[in-house]
């Protein structure tokens, strides 16, 4: 049944990050340059439409508290970003974008990804120790906080249940929808650039 | 206005992420290349993760990450066929069915969407004579080097910490999609650039 589960699932993911256009690093790219944002609007429309079936399931009891799983916030978050970042804007590709790709188009450029990402963890693996004795994990450490205040096992910011993150999905859905594709006209000269994408 | 695909392609991963939080938990991938990764580690070098019956886990490392909360990622290193890993497997056979159906419709009606025409091309045309393998794909490996380096860091990637954390209202999934914009976004424009001038990219 878990295996089952696992790859309906995970196979769903993976249309979904085919199907949104997510897994072409062509479309990352152009919109972590900021020159077309359809991505960024499928981004934000996404987290906010699964942040409001998630409280509206919660609010009528359907859903089970204890598959809420809360990362710790501390300073390896902010560092571990920073360099996700540089990794992002060259690659245009995120570790589950990539898998995806690798089995759709672009294959070469996706296993290329993922050969330097199993790289990239096994370094990761071999300086974990001296990250830890650095205190990187420890400083900056809120522990698992949250915005709203989902569950008694997570500490929160506000005093606010499920309605607090429904209104949150509202927010980032409604500024998906308004913002805009292009920040800027495309100028003639990079339109060789934006064809191509 | 004409364009309304962008909130069914939204919807869609809305909907995965919320489905896998229903069912089963939220979503991640990137500690799965961790438990890739040691997999080869401990083919090379056995000793790296041994039995430990004392532990619920029933196994301990040499190497701290591995051993972290019990020895949690010993265990999936030595016995990967568990939910985590096989979701993260089955995330290239959706993008499949997705591709493949995709194509299929294309070959049923010649009236092909331009968008997806103009994405699909560079894919397809052959990279300029000058480009060679390196330059072509080193942006790929290096920028997967950092993404996997970065998100074990953080704990989490896009999918862990931006999607399903953000989904969930979680101070970690804020911040962290922040910290990777910042970054992200110039290296996009200017560091890309360089490879773009060489239409690597």
């Amino acid at each position: 049944m878990t295996i089952v589960s696992a790859v309906l699932l995970g196979g769903i993911f993976g249309f979904a990050l085919y199907k949104s256009g997510a897994s072409n690093p062509k479309k990352l790219m152009s919109t972590l340059r900021l020159e077309n944002l359809s991505l960024m609007k499928i981004i934000l429309f996404g987290i906010g439409s699964a942040s409001i079936l998630l409280s509206l399931s919660a609010l009528i009891g359907l859903f089970d508290i204890g598959h809420l799983s809360i990362k710790n916030t501390h300073l390896g978050v902010i560092i571990g970003g920073l360099i996700f970042g540089i990794g992002f804007g060259t690659a245009g590709a995120c570790p589950g974008t990539c898998v995806a790709a690798a089995g759709s188009s672009g294959v070469k450029k996706a296993a290329s990804s993922i050969i330097g990402g199993l790289l990239g963890a096994l370094v990761f693996s071999l300086s974990y120790g001296w990250f830890q004795s650095l205190g990187l994990f420890d400083s900056m450490n809120l522990g698992k906080l949250t915005l709203f205040n989902i569950s008694d096992k997570f500490p929160s910011v506000i005093n606010i249940g499920f309605g607090g993150l429904l209104i949150m999905g509202l927010i980032l859905t409604g500024v998906a929808y308004i913002l805009p594709d292009r920040l800027t006209k495309p100028e003639p000269a990079k339109n060789h650039i934006s064809s191509s994408i | 206005m004409h364009n309304w695909k962008w909130i069914k392609g939204a919807l869609l991963l809305g909907i995965a992420f919320f489905l896998a939080a229903l069912f089963v938990k939220p979503i991640g991938v990137s500690t799965q290349f961790s438990v890739a990764s040691g997999i080869i580690h401990s083919a090379l070098d056995p000793n790296v993760i041994q039995v430990d019956e004392n532990r619920e886990s029933g196994y301990k490392s040499t190497n701290a990450y591995y051993d972290k909360s019990d020895g949690k990622l010993a265990k999936s290193i030595k016995h990967p066929l568990n939910y985590d890993f096989i979701f993260v497997l089955a995330i290239p056979l959706g993008a499949l069915a997705g591709y493949l159906f995709d194509k299929g419709k294309k070959q049923k009606d010649k009236q092909l969407d331009t968008e997806k025409t103009e994405i699909n091309l560079p894919e397809i045309s052959a990279p300029t004579a000058k480009t060679s393998f390196i330059k072509k794909y080193l942006p790929s490996f290096l920028g997967g080097f950092l993404i996997l380096f970065g998100a074990r860091m953080a704990d989490g990637c896009t999918s862990g910490h931006m999607f399903s954390g953000m989904m969930q209202g979680s101070v970690s999934g804020f911040i962290f999609a922040a910290s990777v914009f910042l970054t992200a976004i110039p290296a996009a424009r200017y560091l890309s650039k360089y490879f773009l001038e060489k239409e690597v990219i």
